[in-house]
């Protein structure tokens, strides 16, 4: 709410600042409670509350929704009448549950996975091919019960394919494996220039947010705006020690989402635009004549790559292992299902956040399993807020 | 949370270079010609204009006003569209043939309606829209108007719809609407106030027929506005 606040202080502080001489008292931090509205809507947190607790249990309407997403079909008349015969809740919920494990169960949740994952990956969807086989290992390990960590540490098994009910075990090709991070569809998929696409997608697909996502103390940098960034500002290169200068602050302060960009890029950059992987760095960059991206174009040659500030991450499989340790990632793993499952949209593109608190029980299960992400799915889809409407 | 904290940076200095620039930020140099403040545009000696744009703060309050805060919404189910996949399913389900390919049938307008119904681009990196858009739900109620006799001839064969070797009823010799074949359509056990709806349609058409038709489009509608 902390957060929410301030962003209405934002929006109104156009009006505040020129109408007041910006007397700067107008919709300040106020503690972060944000206890008196909830988002502007002229209700406060407690009537949100309120309209919470006005949601009643209705496993009816609950096994549709999740018959729908979990097979891709109706429930059958014996499913629904399983449900609606029954008075008592708990035995409802029992018998919800039972038809959930069945759903998770069968082979059109395999092909409801894939569709899931392509989704989430913005990839594949053709005949099955290489764009297939990351959706696919995703779709696997929700099937098969397998850890979501081997979305970024896999060394074999991470390349299957998918006949429309059954997987077939297969190894990405090359000779880095760590999941889906070197996988040649999704390197192909978002080749770029200084393979800073590639980047976004992994922050985006697996982080749950756009960059910038190292955000520390304000620091004059003696631009338009302050260098908001965790790493030392000189860390990443500018147009003495490249070609680019990634230190520009005189329309917007590149380094504010460059210090994290720069330090993994080069990892991803030795990827051509079929995502083979080659010995020397493959993608272009948008200088004249398009030449290849260079080392020194990213970084200083002090520094090193990494996941994140102090995680450094010399290779692929380093840069998975440090994602796998990362509790923001598991945490978006968690809002995916979660957002999957109660209807929401893209949690990146339209912004459509998961607080912490809302799912605090499904990310400790899911932690203390190993990652689990049938287990995960089971949990979300039984969860009160599912089966609440 | 943390990328609404980027957006209130982002929101605070795009809005302060607005309303305090004659003091807060006089003493800075100005953007290169060619450039605005805020943008990734370039000058003809830095690299190169790209996107750095993310959800316009206006547009997020507005969401947060009308739907509430994340605290309250993350709770709650959201209203999305049908996927494109499960509606064909569905369609199946209740009878519709989504191979006939005869113009303007129900199977036609599903299989010609993948892009007006969002369906995912991933040549492009687009995945799936499952929000409720117009073209998505008008093409989606002709699939159901179109459809709609389909239903009514196969709802009584339908395999899924049986419940102990019974068929679902949809009109009774009566045209009375039945709580089975309305269950069966829409996935979900029928109330009273699902029969009067229907019975309503039927009655208040210019024929008993096409009142079953509408009827039996409407309920579909209803039902499958929201997956």
């Amino acid at each position: 709410m902390k957060n929410l606040a301030a962003i209405l202080f934002a929006a109104t502080s156009v009006v505040a600042c020129v109408g007041s001489a910006g007397d700067g008292t107008t919709g300040g931090d106020d503690g972060g409670s944000g206890s008196d509205t909830g988002s502007g809507s002229g209700m406060t947190n407690d009537q949100w509350d309120q309209l919470l607790g006005q949601r009643v249990v209705d496993y009816n309407a609950a096994l549709r929704t999740a018959a729908i997403r979990l097979t891709g079909d109706l429930p059958t008349m014996d499913e629904i009448n399983s449900i609606s015969t029954l008075t008592d809740v708990a035995a409802q919920k029992t018998a919800y549950e039972t038809l959930l494990t069945a759903y998770l169960a069968r082979p059109t949740f395999a092909k409801q996975m894939m569709g899931f994952w392509q989704d989430t990956f913005k990839m594949g969807g053709g005949t099955m091919n290489e764009m297939d086989t990351a959706p696919a290992f995703a779709a696997m390990l929700s099937v098969n019960d397998g850890s979501y960590m081997d979305l970024f540490t896999a060394q074999t098994g991470n390349c299957p394919t998918f006949d429309g009910t059954t997987f077939t075990a297969g190894t990405c090709a090359g000779s880095v494996q760590a999941g889906v991070l070197a996988n040649p569809g999704a390197m192909k998929q978002f080749f770029s220039n200084f393979a800073f696409r590639r980047v976004r997608w992994v922050q985006e697909t697996f982080d749950c947010a756009k960059f910038p996502i190292e955000v520390g103390a304000a620091q004059d940098v003696h631009g338009a705006a302050p260098y908001n960034g965790v790493w030392p500002f000189e860390s990443i290169s500018d147009d003495q020690v490249g070609r680019v200068n990634f230190r520009d602050v005189s329309a917007v302060v590149c380094a504010n989402c460059h210090q994290t960009i720069n330090h993994i890029a080069p990892l991803f950059a030795y990827f051509d635009d079929q995502g083979a992987m080659q010995t020397a760095i493959s993608v272009p960059t948008p200088l004249d004549g398009a030449p290849k991206a260079e080392l020194t174009d990213y970084l200083p040659a002090t520094e090193t790559t990494a996941w994140r500030y102090q995680k450094p991450a010399t290779t692929i499989p380093a840069l998975g292992a440090a994602m796998a340790a990362d509790p923001a990632v598991a945490k978006c793993g968690v809002a995916r299902i979660w957002n999957w499952a109660l209807g929401k949209m893209d949690i990146v593109d339209t912004l459509t956040d998961v607080p912490q608190e809302t799912i605090q029980a499904q990310q400790d299960a899911f932690t203390s399993s190993g990652f689990k992400l049938k287990q995960l799915i089971f949990a979300v889809y039984s969860s009160d807020d599912f089966v609440k409407f | 949370m943390k990328n609404l904290n980027l957006i209130f940076v982002a929101a605070v200095s795009t809005l302060g270079l607005v309303a305090c620039v004659d003091n807060t930020l006089s003493e800075d140099p100005p953007p290169p010609e060619g450039t605005s403040p805020g943008t990734a545009g370039a000058g003809t000696d830095n690299t190169f204009d790209h996107e750095n744009d993310g959800i316009s703060p206006w547009e997020l309050v507005d969401r947060l006003t009308k739907e509430g805060p994340p605290r309250y919404t993350s709770h709650v189910h959201s209203c999305s569209k049908v996927r494109y996949a499960n509606l064909g399913n569905v369609l199946k389900s209740v009878g519709i043939n989504t191979t006939n390919t005869m113009q303007l049938s129900a199977g036609q307008l599903y299989t010609s309606g993948f892009n007006a119904m969002g369906g995912p681009n991933y040549d492009n990196r687009i995945r799936e829209s499952i929000s409720v858009s117009t073209s998505g739900a008008s093409r989606m109620f002709d699939i159901f108007a179109a459809g709609a006799t389909e239903v009514m001839t196969a709802v009584p064969t339908l395999q899924r719809c049986m419940s102990g070797g019974t068929p679902a009823v949809l009109f009774d010799a009566n045209g009375q609407c039945q709580k089975s074949g309305i269950t069966c359509i829409i996935g979900t056990p029928a109330t009273d106030a699902h029969v009067s709806l229907c019975n309503l349609s039927v009655t208040s058409a210019s024929t008993p027929e096409i009142g079953k038709r509408l009827a039996v489009a409407a309920i579909l509608a209803a039902a499958y506005t929201c997956e």
